[in-house]
């Protein structure tokens, strides 16, 4: 048969690499909603709650003046959105790995696209919560001294540098999110049990260690004598060797 | 004649299950090529090797002449459909043939557009909440508006009535004249699909037993039926792959036939009838069965 010549691999026609990474991320946005729009919906209602809470002793207390001046401004409640993307990029990945797949998307072509949207994503919402704590600067806590989004430490940076620290924390946990939707995919919910319960074992050992070997204090100095940023900057390798480790895991995944 | 699947000795297990055994054939270009076996025979198994979404333990898989496993440019050619596609939650029909028009670049926007039309595709719906029957007509949708130069359909009519079945077999045939692929499709529905089919391969407990042009099938086995003595005289020494006996009646199923064959048994007073394609591969995945168990 002459018409043999079509099926032969042409290297002009091959789809662009490119490209086709570039769907991967646009499967992520088609339902733009468990990872781009959810997470601010929680986060608006966690700070609803706080704010509320606020008020409230406010006009328990008979007026912002007779409280602490800091007394709104340990809120650790900035961390539970981390605690989501972490959830949201595991359960991205359960989502869209099969049905990618399906679409004759390669596992190399699936992890890239995924790893530049996480890293979208964590730019995205570094930069969202940065500019509420510049608002909430502004409005020198929400007009009653709130400190919700720049706690603590975190308001004493600049506006730069807390976006830099919030990015960092996000890749943490969108790497650490892969990592178990890798893990997930290949080999299930008995996977995931295995590794939650190595990790458990893993973090009481090195508490252990540290307490057998007096180690609270250096660890006590790691936190103290570094600036809060350069902490933060010691996940950056960890981030990159899970996600190291997660396409590992995805290399031999099949889909269910 | 270019082999567009190309399995040779293709093995895999999953734990002590052996779903797919040392199985070698080739798939022509050009060709729809229905792939039979009851349920766990390894029909599924053996696509998901095709299409590089499991891995084999041993043998080569070869599509276009290349191992699908990572390879983009085979795997944007190949659009393999299977009844138990996961879909992204949330995301409804439309999403999912907007996602396929981007991946596959033959992609044909009128051709689904019909068939949404003719099937009644639901597109607007969640898949989550879709019935079977309309996850298999948007996977057929998908399937048929990919033009991808290999499709391979996972018993795409599941769950689908007669009506939507025929309408899927019509689209298929009159696509398929237009542009010419290689289609590699399971199916139970044997007799439906018998004409369709121009190649036939049939598994059984992940074994290749059948690998034949359709024609030849058709033609090769014959049912002989009279006196018992003789149908007895008749098939001695031939391959007997059903005998029913009723009183002093037997029908037996033969297979392997010539058409000289045919006329001695007409000339032995016995009544003969052709078999159809079901009825032969009921009798051969029946017969292994009885062979194992009497071993």
């Amino acid at each position: 048969m002459s018409v043999a010549m079509d099926v032969q691999p042409n290297d002009t026609v091959l789809p662009s690499f490119v490209r086709r990474v570039g769907n991967v991320i646009r499967l992520h946005v088609a339902n733009p909603v468990p990872t781009l729009v959810l997470p601010w919906l929680i986060f608006a209602a966690v700070f609803a709650l706080n704010y509320a809470i606020w008020i409230a002793v406010v006009s328990a207390a008979g007026g912002r003046d007779k409280l602490d001046p800091d007394a709104f401004s340990t809120s650790g409640a900035i961390s539970w959105i981390y605690i989501f993307l972490l959830v949201a990029a595991a359960q991205a990945m359960s989502l869209t790995f099969a049905f990618a797949l399906g679409l004759g998307i390669t596992r190399r072509e699936y992890f890239l696209g995924t790893v530049l949207y996480f890293t979208g994503l964590a730019a995205f919402y570094a930069a969202g919560v940065t500019a509420l704590a510049a608002l909430e600067s502004a409005t020198h806590g929400w007009g009653v001294e709130g400190y919700f989004f720049a706690p603590m430490f975190v308001g004493d940076m600049a506006l730069v540098q807390q976006f830099a620290a919030h990015f960092m924390a996000a890749l943490l946990l969108f790497a650490t999110g892969l990592f178990a939707g890798a893990i997930y995919v290949r080999w299930r919910a008995v996977g995931l049990y295995i590794f939650f319960g190595g990790l458990a074992f893993a973090l009481a050992a090195l508490i252990l260690i540290a307490s057998l070997f007096d180690g609270w204090k250096s660890i006590g100095t790691f936190f103290t004598d570094q600036s809060p940023l350069a902490v933060i900057a010691w996940t950056v390798p960890w981030s990159l060797a899970t996600a190291g480790l997660a396409s590992l895991i995805l290399r031999r995944a099949t889909p269910r | 004649m270019t082999a567009i699947i190309h399995a040779d000795g293709v093995s895999k297990s999953f734990g002590s299950v052996d779903a797919v055994r040392g199985v070698t054939f080739d798939v022509a270009q050009f060709s729809i090529c229905g792939l039979l076996g009851r349920n766990g025979a390894g029909k599924t198994t053996l696509m998901n090797l095709l299409s590089g979404q499991e891995f084999a333990d041993a043998g080569a898989i070869r599509l276009f002449g290349q191992s699908p496993v990572e390879n983009a440019s085979i795997l944007s050619r190949t659009c393999f459909i299977k009844e138990s596609q996961v879909y992204p939650d949330g995301f409804r029909g439309k999403h999912v043939l907007r996602a396929a028009s981007w991946v596959y670049p033959e992609w044909d926007h009128e051709l689904a557009e019909q068939i949404i039309k003719a099937l009644k595709v639901p597109v607007e719906q969640r898949v989550k909440k879709m019935s079977r029957g309309q996850r298999s007509a948007l996977g057929v949708t998908l399937g048929l508006a990919s033009r991808a130069p290999l499709t391979i359909f996972d018993e795409p009519y599941a769950g689908l009535d007669a009506v939507a079945r025929h309408t899927f077999y019509d689209f298929l045939l009159r696509d398929y004249t237009e542009h010419p692929r290689t289609v590699l499709m399971s199916t139970h529905l044997i007799d439906e699909v018998a004409d369709l089919l121009d190649h036939v391969l049939l598994v059984d407990e992940g074994r290749l037993v059948i690998d034949a042009p359709a024609d030849e099938l058709r033609g090769s086995a014959i049912t002989v039926a009279g006196v018992s003595a003789d149908v007895e005289r008749f098939v001695a020494g031939r391959h007997v792959l059903t005998r029913d006996v009723l009183g002093g009646l037997t029908s037996a199923t033969v297979a392997g036939l010539t058409s000289a064959d045919k006329v001695a048994a007409v000339e032995a007073g016995l009544d003969v009838s052709p078999v159809s394609l079901q009825q032969l591969i009921i009798g051969r995945t029946r017969g292994t069965q009885q062979e194992e168990v009497a071993s």
